[in-house]
């Protein structure tokens, strides 16, 4: 950039000089030569004021450019009254409209989680939400989960400065969901509840791996209950799901906050256990369940030798991922419309 | 767990076929990952002897044998006394060896499931070989390819399957680790074998060793003298050490190299080789020391060895190589100076047992389980060992594998029995406590019928002890059951032996009570909907932000909850707000080509000033939209500020919810540090304050619109016309709940009349201000029983007089009990106009 006044070429070369040495570089505005500059328009004859000022205010924006301090990288922003429903001069034709219909979508997730929870609810569940952040005794102590307990190994629980956790599991939400409500139990109601929500591990992304994902939980305590009852919910609640009739099977497995434990499976619903590219052998292992521990309950305070319980954590990730023959979990929180448009 | 069936077999019967014990086993034990079938790996292996050798005539270091394989083997060229001839590299082949020859045809059992080398006949060096003679390595026994293997079985001949001889026709059957946390005796094959037999429902029977109190030598030793340090921490419920001479160190018989490679283990040497097998067998790790080593490591005052907790600033090298700096709460094993192992995790290098080795140490301790969990985290030491430990062991075992893996070491490496030395356990060792339970107890939570025969014949195939009393089973747990304590255990244990397969199902009965209704899961549904109907996508970002983003927003990054080990770098804070985390994604759609989109999350954030009623951090769930256009789709598409089209979405939501009474206050939301955080992204000469009227007199903020800062859009590389909203949700189900009456309008049967005002207003006069005021004023004076709406038609602004603006409005009026007269209607818009002229000084156009 050249000056045509001589006097502001000169002062041009010595703050750019300075504008070098200096460490916060948005300082240069503040230098006393720049200043004095503009100091001088005053004194100045009235036909050369104009033209001066305006290379002053051109050497001010080189400057805070060379600052990296871009004044006005977009358009400055002048007001306009929020309160009127369009801009001043704006043509009918122009005036600010919705996107057409069609474009817009919902997340498969959320959406899952509302065809999960509807069949919950007419089921005669409640649905809840869960937290995104927790303490220890929510998310392991009040699970049954003694301290240091190695079963604690297999959370991967991302960990805040103060020691509260990033929940990885929407059990975090048991001992809430069961005290809130066991007053019910002794007028002969059940507790009902299913949890769909955010859940965290602290793992690296790949393909199969999310450290944020989905969950459903669901949650049942009253008089009597029964594996049984357990297994017959969860087929009933899945065959709805897939619209189809299913069988079952169940592996023994070990959660602290469950006696007995389960992993649980149905067969494939879409090859009739042949064994497909969705299921691999013709089952579909589809969540965690058991009968709730007895200490789960009384840490709620509710008399495990009174009422039973049942509870279950499922993915929802991998529900959509199957129902949709999404290959990487990693497009969920992409953000991208490229997936996001496809579940218009 | 790799579990060989073979093995199990030694302990119980199996006499269903293999598919059908491994559906068994992952419904009543734990998932199965993977089955491997050995049968085919050493298909077609023969033991031959080696007749004659004679060097190779075209290469130094080949040998040409003839090999007698008992005549069994078809298709194969044989010479006049019916003897194969095979070329062997190997330095250690020699006449009247006994040799595993894998003959043209069979795959080397090393690269079988990988790239599998099948053997052919074929000229070495202008010499036919038939097929190969095999090292240990090659039969994936162990890693030694130093020679051919020499079996070394009395009973074997030529001509005998190589696979059978070893119980090598063997499956290998994988179980998941996970489902046994609780479960320390099934690390162990015995436990495992007990399982089966009991899934089976078949009664198992430990063998004698296990179940039997040893006796061991109680002499003052000649050799070998060793004491027991006199304290022991609390952290160690029982130790013992036993002195054993004369061992004489070498490989492993093939048999035992055979068990343990089967299931993943490397053979080392026998005495390593036994304190292995002996662990995967009764899930007790043992601990060889060098004698000589610990002799060294000693005080003046005789060879001593015991636990105690680590000093600060110890060190101790470990056999992996590694020196590691000790914590005053690890445990070690220790002679009166040194630490010369790392308890229940890995010994130490000092003291290692060697090929030089005479007389060792062996250790058999029970440490506990969070002592030894904290030292493996600490260290970040993994091994076998801390596997085990971490389970529970129970310390009553000890003195039987400590008997058993002695008569081992004896047998394999001709060892002599010097001294055993036990801890003090008095009152340290306590027997299992029963559990009584009724049969009522364990029939409700299972939904079955069973009787308490039929259930204590269940415990009883897995060796627990049942009394029965009336309708209660008195169930002693045997001593490897650390695991069991409540009446709960034993429906886990009766269910699963019984088979959980065969429970009746039925679903829980219920009434027609209706469940309660979540509203503000309604709300979000009902948002979710409005907004993509309207064209909308909704996504979906982390609850974790980067801190670059913060500060990229201008958000103080002080305020929000912080990740203290987190992976990845791009998950350093909770979010302050939910508006950063859309911008964060409009460029790169921008550049995959959208030119213009509505975006919208429905999430939670957080702020560390605010806390909830549990002490706990509050969490506030929003709403937030952003809307952007390119440049080229902007300039095409609107003219004016892309507020507009961001209020347009907002406009669009509170009609839809229900929520008619909201306002928009100029300029950004005032607060404490959670409306900062909110507002921080927003431009103030272009945002709103959102508010609803919570009742006539009370308007509450909850949310803010408006466009973004010029730093923020130039940090995200937004486009210029970019905006958006953030709402806070709960407030607004708060308010929805309230909004109950119908704003339904009757109908009327007279004509509807319309008719524009155009006025004259100050540029800076608020268009709500006017529009407020004209609706109160139609209100007053308009005739009685009727209905007027008032709605905007343009807004203008002529270049030459930018000190005031233009806006014309369009009343409608009806009214329910006659047609209006044009004059009428002028009147009323005349009495309108000199009221805004009053109020604002606006002329009437």
């Amino acid at each position: 950039m050249s000056y045509q006044n001589t006097e502001i070429a000169k002062a041009a070369e010595v703050l750019k000089k300075r504008l070098n040495e200096l460490e916060n570089k948005s300082d240069i505005i503040k230098d006393n030569e720049l200043k004095a500059l503009y100091a001088r328009i005053p004194m100045l004859p009235d036909g050369e004021r104009a033209a001066f000022g305006k290379e002053i205010n051109t050497l001010k924006a080189e400057l805070l450019e060379l600052a990296g301090q871009d004044d006005e990288p977009h358009k400055k922003l002048e007001p306009i009254d929020v309160t009127a429903p369009f801009d001043i001069n704006t043509e009918p034709d122009k005036r600010p409209r919705l996107l057409a219909s069609d474009l817009g979508s919902k997340h498969p997730i959320t959406s899952e989680i509302e065809i999960l929870s509807d069949i919950a609810m007419r089921m005669g569940m409640e649905v809840v939400k869960s937290r995104q952040i927790d303490d220890d005794w929510h998310m392991f102590t009040s699970l049954n989960f003694p301290e240091e307990h190695p079963a604690r190994d297999d959370y991967d629980t991302f960990i805040t400065t103060e020691g509260l956790i990033a929940p990885a599991h929407t059990s975090t939400m048991q001992n809430r969901i069961i005290s809130a409500r066991k007053d019910r139990l002794a007028t002969g109601q059940a507790i009902s509840v299913l949890v769909p929500d955010r859940v965290f591990r602290n793992e690296d992304l790949d393909a199969r791996h999310e450290h944020t994902f989905h969950q459903h939980e669901g949650v049942y305590v009253g008089t009597g209950v029964h594996v049984g009852q357990l297994l017959a919910t969860l087929k009933t609640f899945l065959q709805e799901y897939f619209g189809k009739s299913l069988e079952i099977k169940t592996q023994p497995f070990y959660f602290p906050f469950t006696e007995p434990s389960f992993e649980f499976a149905v067969s494939c619903p879409f090859c009739s256990k042949q064994g497909c590219r969705v299921c691999g052998e013709g089952w579909i292992e589809i969540l965690g369940c058991g009968l709730i521990h007895p200490n789960v309950l009384k840490m709620a305070g509710v008399d495990p030798t009174i009422y039973t319980g049942f509870a279950w954590g499922g993915g929802v990730e991998r529900l959509v991922m199957i129902k949709h023959n999404i290959d990487d979990v990693r497009y969920f929180m992409s953000g991208k419309l490229d997936f996001l448009r496809q579940f218009a | 767990m790799k579990v060989s069936l073979n093995w199990i077999k030694e302990f119980t019967t199996v006499n269903i076929p293999v598919d059908e014990l491994v559906r068994k086993i992952g419904a009543q034990l734990g998932a199965v990952e993977e089955t491997v079938d050995l049968e085919k790996k050493y298909q077609g292996i023969v033991i031959t002897k080696v007749v004659s050798c004679a060097p190779h005539p075209n290469a130094d270091k080949l040998q040409v044998c003839t090999i007698d394989d008992g005549g069994i083997t078809p298709d194969v060229k044989r010479d006049k006394n019916g003897h194969v001839q095979v070329v062997c590299g190997a330095p250690n082949v020699a006449a009247g060896m006994l040799v595993a020859w894998l003959p043209p045809g069979a795959t080397v059992p090393s690269s079988y499931g990988k790239d599998p080398f099948v053997l052919e006949s074929r000229e070495i060096r202008g010499v036919v070989s038939n097929g190969m003679l095999a090292s240990a390595s090659e039969l994936a026994l162990s890693d030694d390819h130093s020679g051919i293997l020499e079996l070394d079985s009395g009973g074997a001949k030529p001509g005998d399957d190589f696979a059978q001889l070893y119980k090598l026709d063997d499956h290998i059957i994988d179980i998941e680790n996970k489902m046994f946390t609780h479960r320390p005796d099934l690390f162990g094959i015995l436990g495992i074998a007990r399982e089966i037999a009991g899934i089976q429902h078949r009664p198992f029977k430990s063998p004698d060793w296990h179940v039997e109190k040893p006796k061991f030598l109680s002499a003052e030793p000649k050799v070998g003298q060793l004491r027991l340090m006199g304290e022991r921490p609390e952290q160690v419920p029982r130790f013992m050490a036993a002195v054993l001479t004369d061992v004489e160190i070498k490989p492993s018989p093939i048999w035992l190299q055979s068990w343990l490679s089967r299931t993943g283990i490397r053979p080392i040497n026998n005495v390593v080789d036994i304190t292995n097998y002996v662990m995967y067998l009764t899930a007790q790790p043992l601990h060889a020391f060098d004698y000589e080593k610990v002799k060294a490591a000693s005080g003046a005052d005789g060879v001593v060895i015991g636990p105690r907790l680590a000093k600060k600033g110890e060190k101790l090298k470990l056999l992996s190589g590694k020196e590691i700096e000790l914590d005053e709460q690890d445990i070690v094993i220790a002679t009166d100076k040194n630490a010369v192992a790392l308890a229940g995790v890995m010994g130490g290098t000092d003291t290692e047992v060697d090929e030089n080795t005479r007389s060792i140490i062996l250790e058999c301790a029970n440490f506990d389980m969070y002592a030894v969990r904290r030292t493996a985290m600490r260290h970040g030491l993994f091994t076998d060992a801390v596997t085990r430990f971490t389970k529970g062991q129970s310390p009553l075992q000890n003195d039987r594998v400590m008997k058993f893996a002695i008569e081992l070491l004896k047998d394999i490496a001709g060892a002599e029995e010097q001294l055993v030395l036990d801890t003090d356990n008095h009152g340290v060792l306590r027997p299992a406590v029963a559990v009584h339970v009724t049969d009522d107890f364990i029939n409700a939570r299972l939904g079955l019928t069973l009787s308490v025969k039929e259930m204590a014949h269940l415990l009883e195939n897995v060796e627990f002890e049942v009394a029965i009393n009336g309708p209660t089973l008195v169930v002693t747990p045997p001593f490897w059951r650390t695991d069991i304590e409540i009446r709960e255990d034993m429906v886990e244990e009766i269910g699963r032996l019984y088979g959980y397969d065969n429970l009746p199902l039925e679903l829980p009965k219920r009434d027609l009570t209706p469940p309660p209704k979540n509203p503000m899961i309604e709300l979000k549904d009902n948002m979710r909907s409005t907004l993509s109907s309207a064209g909308a996508n909704e996504l979906l970002t982390y609850s974790f932000v980067h801190g670059n983003l913060l500060e990229k927003t201008g958000q103080n990054k002080g305020q929000a909850f912080q990740l203290s080990n987190a992976l990845s770098p791009d998950l350093q804070y909770y979010r302050l707000s939910m508006t950063p985390s859309l911008l964060d994604k409009v460029h790169p759609n921008i550049k995959a080509g959208y030119g213009e989109f509505a975006i919208y999350e429905i999430g939670t954030v957080h702020n560390r000033a605010e806390k909830d009623d549990e002490g706990l951090p509050k969490e506030f769930d929003r709403l937030a939209v952003v809307f952007t256009a390119d440049e080229k789709v902007a300039k095409a598409k609107y003219t004016g500020a892309a507020y507009y089209e961001a209020q347009r979405y907002l406009t669009l939501l509170f009609d839809k919810l229900g929520i008619g009474r909201h306002s928009l206050a100029p300029g950004l939301p005032e607060g404490g540090d959670l409306i900062d955080a909110l507002a921080s992204p927003y431009d103030t000469t272009r945002s709103a304050t959102v508010k609803i009227g919570l009742s006539d007199s009370k308007k509450v903020t909850i949310g803010i619109i408006g466009e973004f800062k010029p730093a923020v859009q130039k940090a995200l590389k937004l486009p210029y016309y970019s905006a958006g909203f953030e709402l806070d949700i709960s407030a607004i189900s708060i308010a929805r709940s309230r909004a109950k009456e119908s704003t339904y309008k009757e109908l009327s049967k007279f004509p509807k009349t319309e008719q524009d005002i155009s006025l004259k207003v100050p540029a800076d006069l608020a268009y709500s201000d006017l529009l407020s005021h004209i609706n109160k004023v139609v209100d007053e004076i308009k005739p009685r029983e009727t209905v007027t709406d008032i709605t905007p038609v343009d807004i203008y602004q002529n270049e030459s007089d930018t000190k005031h603006k233009h806006i014309t409005l369009r009343l409608s009026i009806v009214s329910y009990e006659r047609t209006l007269t044009d004059k009428e209607v002028n009147s009323l818009l005349e009495e309108t106009a000199q009221a805004a002229k009053k109020k604002f000084g606006a002329a009437r156009l």
